[in-house]
């Protein structure tokens, strides 16, 4: 999700780092035959286009939950995130916490209703609904164009992992990856990939939760553990979660808490977790109200506690990892010179290096098959994704309306194989200048933004208006790429997006491309909403009977069927706030 | 669109959880295994004198275990 940072540079590393054994092949094989067998299983009942892009709209919240978080824990985040961890400390550990949490209790305790009663397929069916086919039109291309992108950019990441850590051969890893992909999703649609996601998490957690058990024992537990962090780096600042953020000068992120709870807290997460369509198809296939509104929550719960196996394994490293002569290891950032042409590790290394400390054979296969599985449900979350909006959104509303169901169906089918062939070719397009993969990550950042915007308004004010949306929409994406070709130009620009016009150098520097996207995303969603309420008070307002079940205020919730107060979303919606306030003080 | 109602074949499909179980359960035991070779061939890894191999394969395929048995098919 949200620009984590991408081993892009891992393509110059000319050794592998470790080879498997027998039994972590075995580990593999199983895996594989596993999700290749599912597709086949699934395949039957998937005849129908709601059994094939939705899932059938049975899945329990445990389901539902599971696979909307896992939708999120790709591969590329584990390891961008263990190495910033690395970097900036835990500060990294607001994207998991502030950064995720609070947005993912609005969506299932305020949007999932109106989500849901609309009986939308997708995020731009949404807006097909509340603001007419214009904002569909932007939403459902901008978001075909950018998933198919990402799952090429996982694609190749995951290439370009086994090739940096097991010495496989790029385009071997890249059509293995296609062909089981593509092979599961166009048999079993969403509910193929949903299996294979809550495979993944369950394999995640097996595969890398000893890494920060053994770690915590080698460094003599949590206290040591702060106490060795705060010798090496000369200070305690990398320990702290809100104490440091009062200025961009006092922590290593150069971040300033407004950015973290506005930027980050509101903005960013909002945005990914309740407009993106990858996460939200998820929660759209539970099977009742409750369960819809139950996910979200019990996603949470789970989110809270990634950063103990991406987060900590990146703290453990600063004080654990050595080199060969028993020193300390200094990794450095991707592209430096140290990396390019001494042969030293790059932050984003850290995760696999430290499987590589603890994990022997058989507990590294199954390290291995979690990082390989969680790459290829990122690419099959993106390509089903993909199918969905392309088939509901783009085909069947403007090129063939009126076709046969099974028509859909086949369509979904064939969708999925012509996004996967994309797919590949962005992974070799990416292969031929590196580059590439940052834009395609600042490209997603582009419309996520806005879209939260034109969407929240949606559901909440009724004055809004359709030329309202679309212009606001429109404008936000606009003044997103616009403050991006800004600070490209020349980074010094920075200064008016964090409403420092008169700031020194040193401040520039410090603030973190991270940082900066944080602020440009507060910014493009003030534009839209400033936008689509000034054209929603000029234009005429949409006929209150058009806005039922769509807007807050139009709309009866029905009751979701707890009667008991911990069957109820609300109530396990405190406790996950109340546990999140909790940690946020300890680690403050 | 149209959007005909669910097939009700697809309630009799294996569970979810089934799927988990037999996951977890054949790669822990394959760990586990690997854990017992371990205590006369130990790795080079840092902490192998702890045998995570064999008490990490050991929990998984009791995990594993549990859930083959508790949503195995017929099991209703």
């Amino acid at each position: 999700m949200h620009v984590a940072p991408i081993p892009a540079i891992l393509l110059l590393a000319t050794t592998q780092l470790t080879h498997l054994a027998p039994v972590d092949l075995a580990i593999l094989l199983l895996y594989f035959a596993m999700v290749i067998f599912i597709g086949f299983y699934v395949k039957g009942s998937t005849n129908t286009s709601e059994q094939f892009f939705l899932a059938g709209r049975e899945m329990s919240a445990w389901i539902a939950g599971l696979s909307f978080v896992s939708a999120n824990l790709g591969s590329l985040e584990l390891m961008g995130w263990a190495g910033a961890a690395y970097q900036y400390g835990i500060l990294a550990t607001h994207w998991y916490w502030i950064g995720a949490i609070p947005a993912m209790l609005f969506l299932g305790i305020v949007m999932m209703p109106f989500y849901y009663i609309s009986k939308t397929h997708s995020v731009p069916g949404y807006l097909q609904l509340r603001f007419g086919e214009g904002a569909r039109a932007v939403s459902g291309v901008s978001f075909a164009f950018m998933t198919v992108l990402m799952s090429g950019v996982n694609m190749y990441s995951m290439a370009l992992v086994m090739k940096v850590v097991l010495g496989w051969d790029i385009n071997f890893s890249v059509w293995v990856g296609a062909v089981t992909v593509a092979l599961y999703v166009m048999l079993g649609g969403l509910r193929s990939a949903i299996i294979n996601e809550v495979l993944q998490f369950v394999l995640i957690w097996a595969g890398a939760a000893l890494i920060p058990i053994l770690g915590l024992i080698e460094a003599g537990g949590w206290t040591n553990l702060k106490a060795q962090i705060a010798v090496r780096m000369g200070s305690s600042d990398y320990m702290h979660l809100w104490s440091t953020l009062g200025s961009f000068k006092d922590n290593p992120m150069g971040v300033h808490w407004t950015g973290i709870v506005f930027g980050l807290g509101f903005v960013i997460a909002f945005g990914y977790w309740t407009t993106d369509f990858l996460v939200v198809q998820r929660v759209l296939s539970a099977n009742n109200l409750r369960s819809a509104r139950m996910a979200p929550i019990i996603g949470s719960a789970f989110k809270m506690f990634v950063p103990f196996f991406v987060i900590l394994p990146g703290l453990l490293a600063l004080v654990l990892l050595k080199d060969s002569s028993g020193h300390l290891m200094q990794l450095y950032p991707d592209g430096s010179d140290m990396v390019l042409h001494h042969g030293a590790h790059s932050f984003n290394e850290v995760l696999p290096l430290m499987m590589i400390r603890y994990l022997g054979p058989g507990l590294l296969g199954l390290g291995i098959t979690a990082l390989i599985a969680g790459f290829m449900s990122g690419m099959a979350g993106n390509v089903s994704a993909f199918s969905t909006v392309w088939t509901y959104d783009l085909y069947g509303a403007y090129i063939n309306k009126k076709a046969p169901d099974a028509h859909y169906v086949s369509m979904g089918r064939w969708s999925t194989i012509v996004g996967m062939l994309i797919s590949v070719g962005t992974a070799y397009l990416v292969m031929g200048a590196a580059s590439i993969m940052d834009y395609v990550q600042e490209l997603f950042s582009f419309f996520i933004a806005p879209l939260f915007g034109t969407v929240i308004l949606g559901m909440l004010w009724k004055r809004a208006s359709k030329a309202g949306g679309f212009w606001g929409l429109l404008a936000g994406t606009a003044s997103s790429i616009f403050m991006w070709l800004m600070v490209l130009h020349d980074k010094a620009n920075i200064r008016f997006m964090i409403l420092q016009p008169h700031a020194s150098a040193d401040t520039i520097l410090r603030v973190q491309a991270m940082a900066a996207n944080l602020y440009r995303a507060a910014w493009s969603w003030l534009v839209c909403v400033l936008v689509t309420v000034v054209v929603s008070y000029c234009t005429r307002p949409t006929p209150e009977s058009q806005l039922t079940g769509l807007v807050y205020g139009s709309t009866i919730i029905p009751d979701d069927g707890s009667t008991k107060i911990y069957e109820k979303p609300i109530f396990w919606a405190i406790v996950v706030a109340t546990v999140l306030f909790a940690l946020n003080l300890w680690l403050w | 669109m149209t959007t005909p109602h669910v097939d009700p074949s697809t309630e009799q499909m294996l569970s979810i959880w089934f799927f988990v179980g037999v996951l977890t359960f054949c790669s822990g035991l394959i760990i586990f295994g690997e854990g017992i070779y371990e205590f006369w061939h130990p790795p080079s890894t840092v902490l192998a004198n702890l045998h995570p191999a064999f008490w990490w394969g050991m929990l998984m395929t009791a995990f594993g275990g549990f859930y083959v048995l508790r949503f195995r098919p017929g099991k209703g």
